[in-house]
């Protein structure tokens, strides 16, 4: 796989001559690390709720580590990359696969953002510590892409549905 | 908040992967400002860990990309050994710090 790196908005993804598109993004989704309504009124408890359905869905074992290493990295800086979005993320010993949870907040989540603004939409990604061709950093970057522009995460913030949620990506070039 | 031996190894390692991943990450476009943290983060957390396991950890650092690898279905992801049955619930117990057989890796329990 190919990484081609930009700013927000800017990254292509390319696996082996053929461009990552949104839909790609759907096999690292599950219903189950899905919450279309976050309780957590902070930026730790929202990473403890999300933390949570990873351990009940059983792709990690304890939920401890996982927060431990993100924690960790929001002290490089706030994972809340602006327009109401927060993309917390990290590679994990406790980790086989790369998921992704999504939690939703109507009342927005202070993060700390770059733009100061509050946060509405959490994407937890969690990686294994080696994955084949870096599929985590492509992840990403295909993460940031879409969530850039503001017609997606307009439908992201009106979905209140797995299935609502996932037709963005499926939509998404 | 973590005490056990194994899982502040495993921190251990996360910090440390992490701290390669900076520049990565960097030019995806998010915020990376706190490198001198995450090092400071790193001293604090190699203080809590028994020396001897630090110094198995570290050495294995120089042979493998990972010092510590999961184990799943009974096998070290590391050398693809199958790890004996007995040490199943030793190892899935966090309590002890236990090694491969066959490559010396750490073994982390996924399931």
């Amino acid at each position: 796989m190919q990484v081609v790196w930009g700013r927000h908005g800017s990254s292509r993804v390319e696996r082996k001559g053929y461009v990552m598109e949104g839909k790609d993004l759907l096999e690292f989704f599950d219903k189950a690390l899905f919450i279309s309504n976050l309780k957590a009124k902070t930026k730790e408890k929202s990473f403890n709720e999300l933390a949570k359905l990873f351990v009940k869905t059983k792709f990690i074992r304890k939920k401890d580590i996982v927060l431990e290493m993100l924690l960790k990295r929001e002290k490089l800086g706030s994972t809340g990359i602006g327009k109401g979005v927060a993309i917390p993320h990290g590679r994990t010993t406790a980790a086989m696969d790369v998921k992704i949870a999504f939690g939703k907040s109507e009342e927005g989540i202070d993060f700390n953002s770059v733009d100061k603004k509050p946060v509405h939409l959490v994407f937890m990604v969690i990686a294994p510590t080696e994955d084949e061709d870096n599929v985590y950093l492509s992840v990403l970057g295909k993460l940031v892409e879409i969530v850039n522009d503001r017609k997606n995460r307009n439908k992201l913030l009106k979905s209140q549905t797995y299935e609502e949620f996932i037709s963005v990506f499926d939509g998404a070039n | 908040m973590l005490n056990k031996q194994l899982d502040l190894l495993v921190a251990l390692q996360d910090l440390d992967i992490m701290i390669k991943d900076i520049e990565d990450v960097k030019q995806i476009g998010f915020q990376v400002k706190g490198r001198k943290t995450l090092q400071e983060a790193r001293d604090a957390l190699v203080k809590k860990i028994n020396k001897p396991f630090l110094y198995n950890y570290e050495k294995l650092k120089t042979r493998y990309k990972r010092s510590i690898v999961p184990v799943k279905d009974d096998i070290c992801l590391g050398c693809f050994m199958r790890i004996p049955t007995v040490l199943f619930t030793r190892g899935r117990s966090d309590k002890e710090v236990i090694s491969c057989e066959g490559c010396g890796r750490i073994l982390y329990w996924y399931e």
